[in-house]
C-alpha cells in the first residue's frame, strides 16, 4: 500500500486548471518533494491532499484513504505544516502543542509524555513555558513542526517549511527533518522551491510546472540523466549558427542542448573530449566562442532542463490577469 | 456528542487562553460601557419624572444599568467573533480543520468562550454600577442575571461567528457589525421605559430578542415590573434566540470554511 496514491488529479478554478491530470504515488516512510516555482500547483495539490481543497477530477488515496469520501480517516492520520507559522503568539510554547494534542485526540495520559518527547526532539525544552512571542522564527518553525508530529502520524506534510527563514536556520530545520523521519520511520511529503532542500532531503523528487508532473526521480538520477557534466558556452553567432548546432547534435557524448540566444547550455558525459571536437566544429563554420566552461550539473539545471526556464519566477511569463483572476476565484 | 464536547472544550480552552493573556483588552472592552454608565447615567439624571410615569421609584442611573450591562454583553460578543477572520488568515483554521476535530465543534467552542467572556467583562460593568452607588435591593439575583447574560451573550456570538464566517474581509466584517450592534441597543427599552416609544417604534423594540433581555434583567435587579412582558415570555424569547443563533452559526460556520478562504 502506498501512503499517497493520485489518479488523473485535477483541479480547477473556474477555467484555470491549477492542477493538471497528476497521477503519481509516494512508497511508505519516503520523504518526497515537490519542486517548482510559486503559482505551480504545489501547495493546490497539498491542500487537496489534507482536505482543504476537493478535487475537481480524479482520486487522491492518503494513508489508504480517499481524501473524499474518508475525509475525517484521512485526517486522522496525517500532520500538516503550514507555510506560515500558525503558532499561537499567546500561548507559551508548551501550551501551543497542548492545544495541537487535544486538537488530535491524543489519549489525556499520553498527552505529557508526548509533549517532551518532542520538545526534547526540536531542542525547545528549555523555553517551553515562554510565551511564543519572544520566540525567533526558526524557534517557531520548529515548533509547528513539533506540533505536526505529536500525533505520529503516518504521513507528515510540510509545505515549504524553510521559507523566509535564514541559511543556517534553514539547515537547522533540515537536521530536524531527517532526525523526525529516522526517528518515527514517517513518509514525509513537502514542497520546495529551494533546490538544495530538494536535493538534501528528498528520496525522490517531482518537478511540477504549470499543474502537471514533468518528471519525478531520485536527485541523484535526474542529474546522471543529463550527464554528468554540463558545458555552457557564449558564442557570436553568425549565418552558420544553424548546422553549427546541427553539427554539435551529432556529437556522441551530447544529450541535450538548451538554447538561450547566445548562450548553448551541452548537457553531456566526458565533456574534456567533447570540447575540442566543439572547437573544430566552430573553427570550420566561423563561429567565433566567446566563453566556454565545464561544469558538474546541480538541480537547478535539472529543472531548466525540464521546464525550459529557470525556478525563478519569470516576469516575462507572469500573467498579472490570469494571476489577479485566480486569486480572485480562491477567495470566493 | 461526547467527542463534539470535547473538540468544543479544546477550542474553548485556547480561546480562553488568548483572552486571559491579553490584559489591556479587558480594559479597552470596557472603555465604552463605562460612559455609558458614568456619563450618560448623569446627563440624564434630570429624566427621573419621565421613568416615574411608568412605576419605577429609583434614581435613572439605576433605571439604565441594567441596559448597560447588556449593552457590554452585546458589543463584547458581537466583536468577539473577528478572530475566526485572523484564524483564517494566519492558519489556525487550517490546523483545526486537518485535524479530526468536526467543524460544528470549532462554532461551538468559540461561541461559548466568547459569552464566557462577555458576562466577565458585564460583571466588572455590574462592579462599577455597584461603585457609583446602583442598589441591588436582592443582591442574590446577580446569579439568574449572570445565567441570562451568559445565555444571552451566546446568541450574539452566534450572529458574530456567523458574520465572520461569512465575511471575506475585515472591513466587511466590522461594517455589518456597526450597522447591526448599535440599533439593536438603540431600538430597545435600555435608556427609556418601552411606554415612551412611539408606538411603530415599540412594535420594532418588540422584535427585538434585546428588549426581552432588558425587560427580565430589569425586573430581576430593580423588582420592577415594566412592559408588561410576563418573565416567562422573555425567558422563551431568549432561549428561542439562543438556540435559533447557535444553529444558524454552527451550519453557516461549517459551510463557509470548507470553502477556500
Amino acid at each position: 500500500m502506498y501512503s499517497i496514491e493520485t489518479k488523473s488529479l485535477t483541479k480547477s478554478f473556474g477555467d484555470l486548471v491549477a492542477v493538471n491530470d497528476i497521477s503519481f504515488s509516494v512508497e511508505k516512510g519516503e520523504i518526497f518533494g515537490f519542486l517548482g516555482p510559486n503559482g505551480a500547483g504545489k501547495s493546490t495539490t497539498m491542500m487537496i491532499f489534507t482536505t482543504l481543497l476537493k478535487p475537481t477530477n480524479g482520486n487522491a488515496f492518503v494513508g489508504g484513504f480517499d481524501v473524499i469520501k474518508n475525509s475525517k480517516q484521512v485526517r486522522e492520520n496525517i500532520g500538516f505544516v503550514q507555510q506560515e507559522t500558525t503558532v499561537d503568539e499567546y500561548l507559551s510554547g508548551r501550551e501551543n502543542l497542548l492545544l495541537q494534542a487535544k486538537l488530535n485526540h491524543i489519549p489525556k495520559n499520553e498527552i505529557n509524555q508526548r509533549i517532551d518527547e518532542v520538545l526534547d526532539l526540536i531542542e525547545l525544552s528549555d523555553k517551553q513555558d515562554e510565551s511564543v512571542v519572544t520566540y525567533s522564527g526558526g524557534m517557531r518553525k520548529r515548533l509547528d513542526i513539533a506540533g505536526g508530529l505529536l500525533h505520529h502520524p503516518r504521513v507528515l506534510f510540510l509545505d515549504e517549511p524553510t521559507v523566509g527563514l535564514d541559511i543556517q536556520t534553514r539547515r537547522k530545520i533540515w537536521q530536524y527533518i531527517k532526525k523526525i523521519h529516522t526517528q518515527f520511520d514517517m513518509t514525509i511529503f513537502l514542497t520546495t522551491h529551494y533546490m538544495e532542500e530538494a536535493d538534501s532531503l528528498c528520496d525522490r523528487i517531482g518537478i511540477i510546472d504549470h499543474g502537471k508532473i514533468q518528471v519525478i526521480d531520485t536527485p541523484k538520477n535526474m542529474k546522471n540523466d543529463l550527464g554528468n557534466e554540463i558545458i555552457s558556452l557564449v558564442i557570436e553567432s553568425n549565418s552558420n549558427y544553424d548546422s553549427f548546432l546541427q553539427e554539435l547534435k551529432k556529437i556522441e557524448f551530447i544529450k541535450k542542448i538548451n538554447e538561450a540566444g547566445s548562450k548553448l547550455t551541452l548537457f553531456t558525459s566526458n565533456g574534456t573530449e567533447v570540447i575540442p571536437k566543439i572547437f573544430q566544429i566552430s573553427s570550420e563554420l566561423g563561429i567565433k566562442i566567446k566563453s566556454i566552461s565545464l561544469t558538474q550539473p546541480t538541480l537547478d539545471d535539472v529543472f531548466i532542463s525540464y521546464t525550459g526556464h529557470e525556478i525563478r519566477d519569470d516576469d516575462s511569463k507572469y500573467n498579472r490577469r490570469r494571476e489577479h483572476a485566480k486569486m480572485k476565484r480562491l477567495r470566493q | 456528542m461526547n467527542t463534539i464536547a470535547y473538540d468544543a472544550y479544546t477550542i474553548f480552552w485556547r480561546e480562553l487562553k488568548r483572552y486571559k493573556k491579553s490584559r489591556s483588552g479587558v480594559l479597552i472592552r470596557l472603555i465604552q460601557p463605562a460612559i455609558w454608565i458614568i456619563v450618560v447615567g448623569n446627563i440624564f439624571s434630570e429624566t427621573q419624572p419621565l421613568i416615574q410615569s411608568v412605576g419605577f421609584e429609583g434614581e435613572y442611573i439605576e433605571f439604565m444599568a441594567p441596559g448597560v450591562i447588556i449593552l457590554t454583553a452585546i458589543f463584547t460578543s458581537i466583536f468577539g467573533g473577528v478572530n475566526t477572520l485572523w484564524d483564517r488568515r494566519y492558519g489556525f483554521m487550517n490546523k483545526a480543520l486537518t485535524s479530526p476535530i468536526s467543524r460544528s465543534a470549532i462554532a461551538i467552542g468559540k461561541m461559548s468562550a466568547i459569552s464566557l467572556i462577555a458576562a466577565l467583562q458585564a460583571s466588572l460593568i455590574i462592579g462599577i454600577a455597584l461603585a457609583i452607588g446602583v442598589t441591588f435591593p436582592n443582591p442574590l439575583m446577580i446569579i439568574p442575571i449572570m445565567g441570562i447574560v451568559i445565555l444571552f451573550s451566546l446568541g450574539f456570538s452566534g450572529i458574530s461567528v456567523t458574520l465572520a464566517a461569512t465575511a471575506k474581509s475585515q472591513e466587511t466584517f466590522w461594517g455589518m457589525i456597526n450597522l447591526l450592534g448599535m440599533p439593536l441597543f438603540m431600538l430597545s427599552p435600555a435608556l427609556f421605559p418601552l411606554e415612551l416609544l412611539p408606538d411603530w417604534l415599540a412594535v420594532v423594540a418588540k422584535l427585538n430578542p434585546v428588549t426581552y433581555t432588558i425587560l427580565l434583567v430589569r425586573e430581576l435587579m430593580t423588582g420592577v415590573s415594566e412592559g408588561g412582558v410576563p418573565i416567562l415570555i422573555s425567558v422563551g424569547v431568549i432561549f428561542a434566540f439562543v438556540v435559533a443563533m447557535v444553529g444558524i452559526a454552527s451550519y453557516v460556520f461549517t459551510r463557509e470554511v470548507n470553502k477556500p478562504f
